[in-house]
Formats: C-alpha cells, structure tokens, sequence
C-alpha cells in the first residue's frame, strides 16, 4: 500500500476534467485490486465520534470496526474507491482528533500526516472533514483549523438526519458560501448516504482553501485565538442552537454515573459477563467436544493404524479440536465487549474508575485498553496510544498482559472443568465462580504492579482526563456480528494455522525416535519431547508440574491456548491402545492433584506465555528494554505465585 | 484550595469555578483561568486551556454537572453543547462559570464547601 509517486505539491486543483456522466453510481472494489500508477490521497479527518469511520466504510465499503469511544481507529486504515472513470481514490481513515494541537499520539499521527510529515504517507490531494452536525462547534472548529492548511478540502456535515430530528437547524449551502469550501450532508449509517460527497469527489470541483500557515508548519497561539473568533462569528451568524436534549439520557448518566450506584452496575456488568462466558457456553461447547470425538473414532475406523492415523488422531484431531471446543467462550465474551464499546457505556466505565486507578497511578483512561485486553492483549496494548501521558501509557502497557485475554480461556476451562466440581453455590455455579476469582487475580495483581511501578516513577507529570462520554445508543446489530465474525475468523486461522503446525511438530517430536524393543513405559518417554520434558522437570518440580506440563508450555509459549492442545497430544500419545481419543479432561481429573491444577491456574495468571504480546510491547515502545523487563518480572511472578499456591493448596487438601 | 462559606453571597460568585458545582446544576461559562492544581509548568495549563476551549468551553456557553464522583467531584462529568466530557478536578478548576439561578431560588442549601474540600 505504499506507492512510489512522489508526492505532488499538493494544492492543486482535481487533476481531471469533471466528466458529463457524474449522477452514474460509483463502483467501488476492494483495495487488493489493480490500482493506477498515480493515485489521488483522500485523507477522512474529524472529532471522534463524528461516524468519520462509518463514512469510511460507505465510501470504500471496506469492512472494519465502528465503535463508540474516542481512539478506537489507532490503526492506519485505507481504503480504495474507484471512481466511474476507472480513476483509482485512496482513502485514508486519519485518527479523530479534536485540534492539530495534539495530545495524544492518535492525534499526533493525524496531525503529521496532514502537514506531510510522515515519511511513507505524503500529504493528501483532499481533506474530507467529517463535521457531525449533531455537535457542530466541535466540528466546525477542527474544519476551520484543518482548512487554515490551505489543503483542497471539503466538507461532510454528518448524521445530518439526527440533527434535523434533535432540531438543529443548519444550511449547507449558506456554510459552503461562507467557509468557501463544497459542503455536502451525508448520513454514514444510510445506504446511498454518501453519494452526494463521491459526485463531489469524483467531479474535481475541490476548492484549495488560502492557506495561512506555511507548508509543512504548525499553528501558533494567535491562529487557535482566531479559529475561535472565526468559530463563534461563524456560529452566530448561521443563528446556531444547541440540539434538543433527550431527558433519558441525562437520567440513565444519573444512575449509570453515580457514585455507588453506578460502580455497583459496573461491577453487576462486569460478573454478569463472565458468568455467561461460563454458562452460556455449556451447550455449544458439548456439542463441539461430540463432534470432535466423533470425527477422531471415525477417522481411527477408516485409517490402517500407523503413523498416519496417528497424526491425524492424536496431533491435528487431538490437539487443534481440544482448542476449538473453545470458540463459543470466546464468541460470548467478544459479544460482549463489543456490545458494551457500541453503546457507549465503556468511557463511562473509565469516569467511575478514574478515582480508584488513579490512586496506582493509572488514568480513567486505561480502562479500555485494559477492558480489551481480556479479550487479547494486543489490540490493548495497541489501543494505549490514546493515552498522553508517556508515563501512564508505559504503565498500562507494563500490565495489559496480566487482564485475563481469551487465549488463557482454553487453559482455565479445562482445568476448572476438571478439577472443580459444578456445583451450585447460591445462584452461582462453583465453576463460574473460580473464573471470575482468577480474573481478579489478574486485575489485582495488576494494580499492584502498577502501584510499583508508580514508586519508581521520578517525574510525575500531571496530565488531564477530558473524555468525552458519547451519547448513549443501540448497539448496531450489523457492526456486532461483523465484529464477532472477524474474532471467529482470527481464532479459527490460530487453529488451522500456527496451531495445527505446532501440533503436528509436537507429535513428531513425541513420536520419534520410537521406543527400543521391550520398553514397558509409554512411548512418548523414550522420545525427544518426553527427554525435553524430563529435563524441564527439574525445574518446574518445585511448582508441582509433572513432565507432560513442562512439554506442554514450551510450544505454549508461541500462543497460550496452544498448551491445552499440546496437552491433549501429549496425554494421547502416552495413553495406551484403546484410550487414544479419549478427552483430556477426565485424564487429568483422575491423574493430576488439585494442587498441581491449582498451581498451573496461578502460572497462567501472571506467565508470559505469548510471544506476539512481546512483539507488540517492543514495537509500541520502540525498545528492546521494556518487552525484556516485561517477561522477566511476568515469569518472576508467576513461578512464585505458583510455587506458593502449590504448597498452600497441597497443604491444605 | 481554601474552603470559603461565602460562596453563596453574590460578590463571591464570580470566583465560582466548575468544580464547586453541585450534581444537576446549571451554569454559564465566564471564562478559562490557569488551574492551580496543575503545577507541571505553564505549558501544560496553557495547553489544557486551549484543549477546553476546543471542547467548547468558551465564555457564554451553558454547562450542567450531571454528575459528581465521590468524594470532592474528581471527576465530574459535564453536559456542554449537546455533548458530555469527563473532567478531574484540576481541569474543572480551570473554568470559571457563572450560576444560571439568581442565589436563594431553589437551591440546595448543602454545604457548598464540603463538597469542594479536596483530597490532595
């Protein structure tokens, strides 16, 4: 996505002449398209919350994220529109920034890329500046600063059909007289919403505004006071009022932001999600688990035993199947933080746990970043960017990886569901309730660590919260599925990818060299991963792993799920004859202790089982130190909290 | 910050700031001061003055605090031109506002300087 056209001194007029077929419907294709030597840079700028990334959409029909908290698109996002001339259009989802004086990085980055900063993103040929005309002072605000560059512009005045019904009255026409720019309502949820701002686009008639900065500069002082007098004269004069409010709103804030009340939902929330991670995935996961039996009796049926029957049975049946049971978990708990990001409710969240964060020296605003990394630690630690605050942000990213991410899911269900019996306590189920228990872990420790690391803390520069807490919505039912069908996809292509190629290198690893003749132990323990095993014992002894465990975390290391599959080909390759596609679970029921359980649930708490985690904390921070540091204090943790949990439990049962 | 029972006499009302505002009440922006909770330079004050204008935090403009976390506000979150913000002390001490009600009509008669004793 990188093309080598050298970036024309922007500012010029459409390079093409307007063509006589305008009203024809643009066709758009997908951006691994064919694309002309030349193409013309769109860049999408605005507040956030603006539906800037749903105009995005509209416009390149791309499918991605549409959330509802400020900072969701940290990621460079481009898409293609092919205009009806053939003419290719990239469009460039720029991060919402309320002024090109940034605070954050997201901000920053948008920033750069407009003045024509960044290296491999040259300035654009038009600014699309999404105003939600629903909150126009906002808007308007950032549009006279971004037209202040001087770069061909246009503006979209957004959600233009929520402000007619919210009684804001503002016309177009007299704006695109008065700012001297094309200004064309959309409504970016609509179908067809958007088609007046491509015939705009696609007819060339962009206007270059004068431009009072030079190239390439930031604006002073003086320019943010004149913006602002320009803003209100401007406001003023269009006869601007406020949108009518809608009275619940400001009762669900008075209850969802109340002190108590509001903390007591939070938590109700948060209990109620993972309760259902537990209980609703019940029925699905049964039916997973028979299916996959089923398939690897079938497959033994039909294969002549040998080395092939086994590779399918024990690695890629065995091992990929006893991780697949566990995508209704992960289906149920995505469900629900992307219902809760849609509606609005995870800044809220961030308000009523500023206080207590910032007493460990985190801010309100690491609650997202941290929430997401329940489900992976990676879209966490990437969504720390809207963080300002270096200190802060480093913080957050130092603990991402204790939040419970959905990886460590299989890990948890399989241990609870063998070692915990499922009984009701009160309302509760047991099993539920031992989830919910390592979750806190998670989160507690992490506070601790954050306290730490705030002690040695030397500049404690002070940095402001200012967030904005959207209007409350439904989540919309098509974004939802569309979010939860990437999280399906992402965790099947783990499954059918560096899983199964795990899997099947552990099987040889465990098949080979065979036994010598007249060996009465299982297989696996005469073969190279029963000797690595054997090896790692030593070590992981004191913690109360047995050799099967020790085998099972070093390829768990790519990717924490993969211990259960690695488990489930060990334990498969040691059983005898018959028992070869017997489930894991009872296996290590009947043969494991509590205390050895209960002492790999405490590893997996705090272990830095994955090694994409550490890649992502070395590119974010840019710097070998921190990931280093990372997994040592994480592995630190973790041998200690399993080393006690083991004595205490082994004490105690 | 000094806790000042005279808060509700009409002299003292344009030291008001949006931090000394109870839960539900309306106010008019008079105008934004360096906050003297921030004590990182004048940079940072600078700069989060002309992020809260930015956010539509200009004089003249009608705010309601719709809620206050406990304890002492930190943070509140306010209702500005259709949209809603959350805001720490330090930020809301920053703006100075005016109270939309005249003093001694409908007003909560709590005690105004409990509420805004800060924690330090």
């Amino acid at each position: 996505m990188n093309p080598a056209s050298p970036g024309t001194p922007g500012r010029v007029q459409g390079p093409a002449p307007s063509q006589p077929d305008l009203r024809a419907p643009a066709r758009f294709i997908s951006m691994d398209a064919a694309v002309e030597n030349k193409p013309l840079r769109i860049a999408l700028v605005g507040v956030p919350n603006c539906g800037k990334t749903a105009l995005f959409n509209r416009l390149t029909g791309s499918r991605q994220k549409v959330a509802n908290y400020p900072g969701v698109t940290v990621e460079r996002r481009e898409g293609e529109l092919v205009s009806t001339d053939g003419r290719s259009l990239r469009v460039l989802d720029l991060p919402g920034t309320y002024s090109l004086n940034p605070t954050t990085l997201d901000e920053a980055i948008t920033r750069d890329v407009l003045l024509g900063r960044l290296a491999d993103t040259p300035a654009p040929d038009l600014v699309v500046c999404v105003v939600d005309a629903v909150h126009l002072p906002i808007g308007l605000r950032l549009a006279l600063e971004v037209k202040r560059l001087g770069l061909p512009m246009v503006l979209a005045l957004n959600r233009m059909d929520v402000a007619r019904r919210r009684g804001v009255k503002i016309d177009a026409a007299w704006l695109c007289g008065e700012l001297g720019v094309p200004v064309v309502p959309t409504v970016a949820v609509r179908r067809g919403g958007a088609d007046a701002l491509v015939e705009v686009i696609e007819a060339g008639r962009w206007i270059a505004p004068r431009a009072f900065i030079p190239a390439g500069q930031e604006s002073s002082r003086e320019d943010a006071d004149q913006i602002q007098h320009d803003l209100q004269g401007l406001l003023s004069a269009s006869g601007y009022s406020p949108p009518r409010e809608n009275p619940w709103f400001g009762r669900i804030d008075a209850l969802l932001l109340h002190p108590v009340a509001g903390l007591l939902i939070l938590l109700a929330v948060l209990f109620v999600m993972f309760q259902a991670v537990f209980s609703w995935a019940e029925a699905p996961m049964t039916w997973i688990e028979g299916a996959m039996n089923a398939l690897g009796v079938f497959t033994a049926a039909h294969l002549p035993a040998g080395p092939l029957a086994s590779l399918l049975v024990n690695g890629v049946i065995g091992g990929a199947g006893s991780v697949l049971v566990f995508l209704p978990q992960i289906v149920i708990l995505f469900f629900f933080i992307l219902a809760l990001e849609d509606s609005g409710y995870l800044p809220r969240a961030a308000y009523l746990l500023d206080r207590l964060m910032g007493s460990v020296g985190l801010s309100g605003r690491a609650f997202i970043p941290l929430l997401s990394s329940h489900a992976c630690a990676i879209p966490g630690i990437m969504a720390t960017r809207t963080i300002p605050n270096w200190r802060d942000r480093l913080t957050t990213i130092m603990i991402a990886p204790l939040m419970t991410c959905s990886a460590r899911l299989p890990v948890y269900g399989l241990l609870i569901a063998a070692l915990i019996p499922a009984k009701s306590i009160g309302p509760f189920n047991q099993q539920g309730l031992v989830l919910f228990t390592l979750y806190a872990a998670g989160i507690v420790s992490a506070l601790l660590v954050a306290f730490v690391m705030k002690q040695f803390a030397r500049d404690r520069q002070y940095s402001p919260l200012m967030l904005e807490l959207p209007d409350f919505q439904w989540p919309h039912a098509g974004n939802l599925l569309l979010g939860l069908w990437e999280r399906v996809k992402i965790f099947m292509s783990r499954v059918g990818g560096i899983i199964l190629a795990l899997m099947i290198v552990l099987w040889f690893l465990s098949s080979y060299p065979e036994p010598p003749p007249g060996a009465t132990g299982p297989a696996i323990q005469y073969s190279l991963a029963g000797r690595l095993g054997a090896m790692l014992e030593y070590v992981f002894a004191p913690i109360g792993f047995n050799w099967q465990i020790a085998i099972a975390l070093v390829p768990g290391l790519a990717a924490r799920e993969v211990a259960v599959a690695a488990l489930g080909t060990v334990y498969a390759m040691s059983a005898a004859g018959d028992d070869l596609s017997a489930a894991l679970e009872p296996v290590i029921a009947n043969t494991w202790s509590l205390a050895t359980g209960a002492s790999l649930l405490a590893w997996y708490v705090f272990a830095p089982q994955c090694l994409s985690t550490l890649a992502v904390v070395k590119r974010e921070t840019n710097s070998w130190r921190y990931p280093l540091i990372m997994a040592g204090y994480l592995f630190a943790l973790a041998y200690i909290a399993s080393f006690i949990t083991f004595r205490v439990v082994r004490a105690w049962a | 910050m000094k806790t000042d029972p005279s808060l509700h006499d009409a002299g003292a009302r344009r030291h008001l700031s949006l931090s000394d505002l109870y839960r539900g009440e309306s106010a008019t922006v008079a105008g934004l001061v360096e906050s003297a909770h921030i004590d990182s330079g004048r940079d940072a004050s600078q700069s989060l003055i002309t992020r809260l204008r930015d956010l539509g935090f200009v004089p003249g403009a009608r705010c309601e605090v719709v809620a206050r976390m406990w304890p002492g506000g930190n943070p509140i979150a306010v209702r500005i031109g259709g949209s809603t913000f959350a805001l720490r002390r330090a930020e809301a001490a920053a703006v100075r506002v005016q109270l939309a009600h005249e003093p001694g009509v409908a007003r909560d008669p709590g005690p105004r300087a409990g509420a805004s004793a800060v924690a330090a």
